[in-house]
């Protein structure tokens, strides 16, 4: 039993902590701005990239460097968004789709081509798990990503429910056409879904590079599930996107859990394959998701 | 007449292209610049690299033309090697290839791209079993022994040092499935007792619930058949961590530095080795080699850069030998000029192969990895080594014999 809480439910509640907050992102951007944006994975790993070397330069703590990280990373989306996607935003949503593509190629060959293809390591080193109990083993660098993902999701619902720029965000992400009769400026709300969504990014980013390490790929290969939580909660819910998140996690985690006998229930080498079966699931019977999200 | 003359002057501009590009002729150069196992791309593209220019510093191939090495991307995806083979063949129109780097970029290339269009490919570093089966039309070659040897040599080292009982996990590619299927038959066969033995997604944030279910049946030691840069370094992290695994054995996808950079020297010293496709260092053609390449800041012993090195000196032999830039005749000399009959040729003596060929004698490569003779598969035998950490927290090797 302490094993199952050991190598499969923790485990699976920070993967999909990290997915949870990549896929806020995908949601939000995908609400208010119209558009599945590919190149979200890449400013989980432009984030993760520039937290390295700013722990390189200073010798901090990945986490104490993080805001920053996060704000130059968001001065490059906000650079891309005004020069790449602003010329697209009256054209049709493939348009858009098909740019961030282009863009999520280009700023992966940037990053491969300044900080080269190496596997780097953020926190070198093995560290050893706290035991509770003598039999729960909890790792210290697990505990400080699950608070710091919880501390961000409230901030994030804080935002949405409690200042006058959520609530023009979701108002924007319900009806775009009413939000903009009722006076809200919508140039500076997805200015705004670019910041939230890039720093969450660049958190999720960074969780994952102290979890395991930092490399050019690390975005792009979480891009999948990130999709499939967002879609999983709702397109265009937040708290979908979180929710989401957290149950493509556990459920990628536990399902190789030896539930019947003592063979792992699934071959963990068909892992990555539950997010897909999720996604195509729910897209076939429920395309709005779990939280009644756009279609 | 206005048509004849129309003719005669594409004929004469055709043939003052044909003039002008003769002066370079293309060799693709495929391999896994990006991806799992950057790093150690590096060397073995110094090792083409030095190859080339012993080449074109010589005299050249046939009248004195450049062999330009084209890289390209395969990023050791099945998917990346068939676009760098397209690129190279159909774009760059390269009259053979070396490359690419990994089995499964490897297998996905040849047989989308250049068993198609006739063009030949010596891979310097694709180890699996499967590339031997290939209905290839005799145009896929590797001087990288298969894998067949090297699970033997990594099954009987693990016995060897006392490990009775292992548990197996592999990624799921052509190259890791492949050596671990000949690792856990071997080391049966050889009477050890494989406690379980299960295929991982490469590229996953965490594995320790694949870990927990490998390290029932009390295993002594984890056999890891994986690439460092996807899921190797994880995998073993993940491991000590949680207290599943204290030892681990092998193979040359996970021969990096970046190992012990990322889990630290004094954790992993004694408690890893990692078998890889090595040279007989005391070997005459072995030490030509070595001196060329240290000469440019790189290791020889860099897994495959001497292996990069004698693909494409077999491949500028075999254009020579074909007297001509013709992807159907360089195919049918490649084999001829790897073994004898015929006077020996070593790593550099490129003016005295180039010199021999043209007076219509035979010639025999006897590159830095070994003789280098390809069989009817077009593959090679091999030499292992283990590698282990030393005392100074660098790899060590020592020759298995």
């Amino acid at each position: 039993m302490i094993e199952f809480a050991n190598f499969y439910l923790i485990p699976g509640i920070l993967l999909g902590s990290i997915y949870a907050l990549g896929a806020i992102g995908i949601t939000l951007t995908f609400g208010i701005l119209r558009f599945a944006n590919f190149a979200h994975g890449e400013s989980m790993t432009l984030g993760a990239y520039i937290s390295f070397t700013l722990v390189q330069m200073t010798g901090l703590h990945p986490l104490m460097v993080m805001p920053i990280s996060m704000v130059l990373t968001i001065v490059v989306l906000l650079f891309i968004d005004r020069y790449f996607y602003r010329p697209f935003r009256k054209s049709h949503a493939i348009m858009l789709v098909m740019a961030s593509f282009g863009m999520m190629l280009m700023i992966r060959s940037v990053i491969q081509f300044f900080w080269g293809v190496q596997v780097k390591t953020i926190l070198p080193g093995i560290q050893m798990p706290i035991v509770f109990f003598d039999t729960l083993r909890l790792s210290p660098k697990h505990i400080m990503i699950i608070i710091s993902a919880i501390v961000l999701m409230l901030a994030v619902h804080f935002l949405l429910s409690r200042t006058k720029i959520g609530k023009a965000m979701r108002a924007m992400a319900d009806s775009p056409e009413l939000a903009r009769l009722t006076g809200i400026d919508t140039e500076h709300v997805i200015r705004t879904t670019w910041v939230v969504g890039g720093a969450l990014g660049v958190a999720s980013g960074v969780f994952l590079a102290i979890d395991t390490h930092v490399e050019t790929m690390m975005g792009f290969n979480l891009l999948l599930p990130m999709f499939a939580s967002a879609i999983l909660g709702g397109i265009g819910r937040p708290y979908g996107a979180m929710a989401g998140g957290l149950i493509i996690g556990l459920t990628e985690e536990l399902s190789s859990y030896p539930w019947i006998g003592t063979e792992p229930l699934l071959n963990p080498g068909y892992k990555a394959g539950i997010a897909f079966i999720i996604m195509v699931g729910m897209l076939i019977w429920r395309p709005t998701g779990l939280f009644k999200g756009k279609v | 007449m206005k048509y004849l003359a129309k003719f005669s002057l594409a004929a004469a501009f055709s043939l003052a292209s044909m003039t002008a590009s003769a002066a370079d002729i293309k060799v693709g150069s495929v391999a896994g610049v990006t991806g799992p196992i950057a790093e150690l791309v590096a060397p073995i593209l110094a090792g083409r690299n030095l190859a080339a220019e012993h080449v074109n510093a010589q005299g050249g191939l046939l009248q004195g033309d450049t062999m330009k090495m084209v890289v390209a991307d395969s990023a050791c995806d099945p998917k990346a090697g068939v676009d760098a083979g397209g690129k190279v063949v159909n774009i760059e129109q390269v009259v053979a290839i070396v490359g690419a780097s990994c089995s499964g970029a490897t297998n996905g290339m040849v047989q989308s791209v250049t068993i198609p269009a006739g063009v030949v490919s010596v891979s310097d570093s694709a180890t699996a079993p499967s590339i031997t089966d290939l209905k290839d039309n005799d145009l896929v070659y590797r001087v990288a022994p298969s894998d067949s040897y090297q699970g033997r040599a990594l099954a009987s080292h693990v016995l060897a040092s006392g490990i009775k009982k292992v548990a197996v996990t592999y990624a799921t590619d052509d190259y890791n499935a492949g050596l671990a299927e000949v690792f856990a038959r071997e080391f049966k066969n050889m009477g050890g007792t494989v406690t379980a033995n299960q295929a991982h997604e490469p590229k996953k944030a965490s594995y320790r619930g694949e870990l927990a279910t490998l390290a029932k049946g009390g295993p002594e030691a984890l056999a890891l058949f994986a690439y460092y840069g996807s899921s190797g370094i994880t995998i073993i992290r993940n491991s000590i961590e949680n207290g599943l695994f204290g030892k681990f054995y092998a193979a040359d996808g996970m021969f990096d530095k970046s190992v012990i950079e990322q889990i630290g020297a004094d954790v992993l010293r004694g408690n890893i080795d990692i078998s890889q496709s090595s040279s007989d260092y005391d070997d005459v053609s072995y030490k030509l080699f070595a001196a060329a390449i240290s000469a440019k800041g790189v290791n020889p012993k860099a897994p495959y850069a001497a292996h990069g090195y004698d693909a494409t000196f077999l491949m500028a032999l075999a254009i020579e030998k074909a007297g001509s830039a013709d992807r159907g005749k360089i195919a049918a000399a490649l084999r001829s000029v790897s073994k004898g009959p015929g006077e020996v040729i070593r790593p550099g003596e490129w003016a005295k192969a180039k010199k021999l060929i043209s007076e219509g004698k035979d010639v025999n490569y006897e590159g830095a990895t070994g003789i280098v003779d390809f069989d009817e598969n077009g593959d090679v035998s091999g030499i292992y080594g283990i590698n282990t950490i030393g005392a100074d927290g660098n790899w060590q090797t020592k020759l298995l014999k």
